[in-house]
């Protein structure tokens, strides 16, 4: 969360991705970095260490929602 | 007293059911506190003779202001004397320096916590321990000031394990980490002075890194190898498989060397500088034992076939190293992190001992012993 606030003051289009886990933690950072509303997509928890296989499956779930969420930060 | 204080004051029944409230609310780190009463707080704040007001940093993951009188709480709720409060506030300081990382040191998975280093005349001043079992339980200055600057980092800074400190196990050393070092026994020139404070004064270093791991060395005495046994041994501490740092240090790493390794270590490396110098030599791990690990570390090994080696310590400047302890053979080396924009450097300020307003007359009697 802290790394999309940080690109989105720089100007960049950003979207924060984190897992289920870190949802609330996410939350809390936003807030703290006094950027509530930085764009973010919740993916399933854990990713890491899952396989090659799974990976691709939650990229290729992930990538339209990223496009998404970043198409709405900019409406 | 208390119209001065800012605090919104709550009122309990008992000092029982405020403890309650206190545990219910998430402001403890599991044990009792000491209710911070108006009269209580007030009394550390003319110990550290601050407008209490003054903002010290700004605590991370929540990045809210540590006010003089915010840490006086939680310095009283930790059960600090009020003697100790200066040394606190350079502590909170000292970790909400910008390089100090302590926003993500908070929230990251790993077990990081800070070690508060104490050199100078506070370490009498106060009681503070730097000998035998100094990290240890039954020293109350090292116990609360170690425990305050963790309640200024859970109810100012905002850490709750699970829910923003995602540490997957945590470490003892979550609840306090404070030592002195032993001067009076350690060849080398005082931790502080070493990092450009004059001998007279007192500082706090914070170091962040995870708990303690023991080291064994005991050479024979009349062997002339022995300081380089030793030096060899502790580096092998720091460049172990588990470690962070073993994949390509970025993080600081913390020895602290008992007097008697000291001693002997500074008949070959006289000098604190000589001593990184060759910890960074010699913390390295070959890439082709590396590669049989590294994917368990989430790192991959470029090369893994070659000669090369990989350092856990990425620059001599990149270990901090204290004198502490009993004499015997047994030293400790505290792995690092490594994550961080500035890979959580150590950070020393000086602690302001003459600032306190005089107490009531019990203060003498209230000190602890030294």
């Amino acid at each position: 969360m802290r790394d999309g606030v940080f690109a989105a003051r720089k100007g960049l289009p950003a979207v924060a991705v984190l897992t289920e886990e870190f949802r609330v933690q996410g939350e809390f950072i936003a807030k703290a970095v006094g950027m509530p509303g930085v764009p973010r997509v919740i993916i399933e928890h854990p990713c890491a260490g899952t396989g090659s296989a799974n990976l691709e499956r939650v990229a290729r779930e992930l990538a339209p929602r990223l496009i998404a969420a970043l198409q709405e930060g900019h409406s | 007293m208390g119209a001065a204080l800012k605090s919104p004051l709550r009122q309990s029944a008992s000092e029982e059911q405020a403890l309650e409230e206190f545990h219910a609310r998430g402001w403890t780190d599991g044990l009792p506190v000491v209710i911070p009463t108006p009269e209580r707080v007030e009394r550390m704040l003319l110990a550290g003779g601050l407008d209490a007001d003054l903002v010290l940093g700004e605590v991370g993951p929540s990045y809210a202001a540590a006010s003089i009188e915010k840490v006086a709480v939680n310095a009283v709720m930790a059960g600090c004397l009020p003697d100790y409060f200066p040394v606190v506030i350079a502590a909170v300081r000292a970790v909400c320096e910008e390089t100090f990382d302590l926003g993500v040191v908070q929230s990251t998975t790993h077990a990081l916590a800070p070690v508060i280093i104490v050199n100078g005349p506070a370490r009498a001043a106060c009681g503070i321990a730097s000998g035998w079992g100094a990290l240890g339980p039954g020293h109350r200055a090292n116990a609360s000031i170690g425990r305050a600057l963790r309640l200024v980092m859970t109810n100012i800074g905002g850490a709750q394990p699970g829910v923003t400190d995602m540490a997957v196990l945590g470490q003892p050393g979550k609840f306090t980490c404070c030592l002195g070092e032993a001067e009076e026994l350690s060849p080398y020139a005082p931790l502080h002075v070493s990092r450009g404070l004059a001998a007279e004064q007192s500082a706090v270093t914070v170091v962040g890194v995870e708990s303690p791991h023991s080291v064994i060395a005991s050479p024979d005495g009349d062997d002339p190898e022995g300081p380089e046994r030793i030096v060899r041994v502790i580096a092998g501490a720091i460049a172990n498989a588990g470690s962070n740092s073993t994949y390509g240090g970025r993080g600081t790493t913390l020895v602290a060397l008992n007097p008697n390794h000291a001693r002997m270590v500074a008949r070959r490396y006289a000098t604190r500088e000589a001593l990184q110098q060759r910890l960074h030599e010699l913390a390295v791990t070959p890439k082709s034992l590396l590669a049989q690990w590294a994917g368990a570390s989430g790192r991959q090994v470029k090369n893994p076939a070659s000669d090369e080696v990989v350092h856990a310590i990425a620059a001599p400047e990149k270990v901090v190293i204290v004198v502490a302890g009993g004499e015997g053979i047994y030293s400790a080396v505290f792995n690092t992190w490594g994550g961080g924009q500035h890979h959580v450097l150590p950070a020393t300020r000086e602690i302001a001992l003459n600032e306190f307003c005089e107490l009531p007359a019990d203060r003498q009697a209230a000190k602890t012993k030294g």
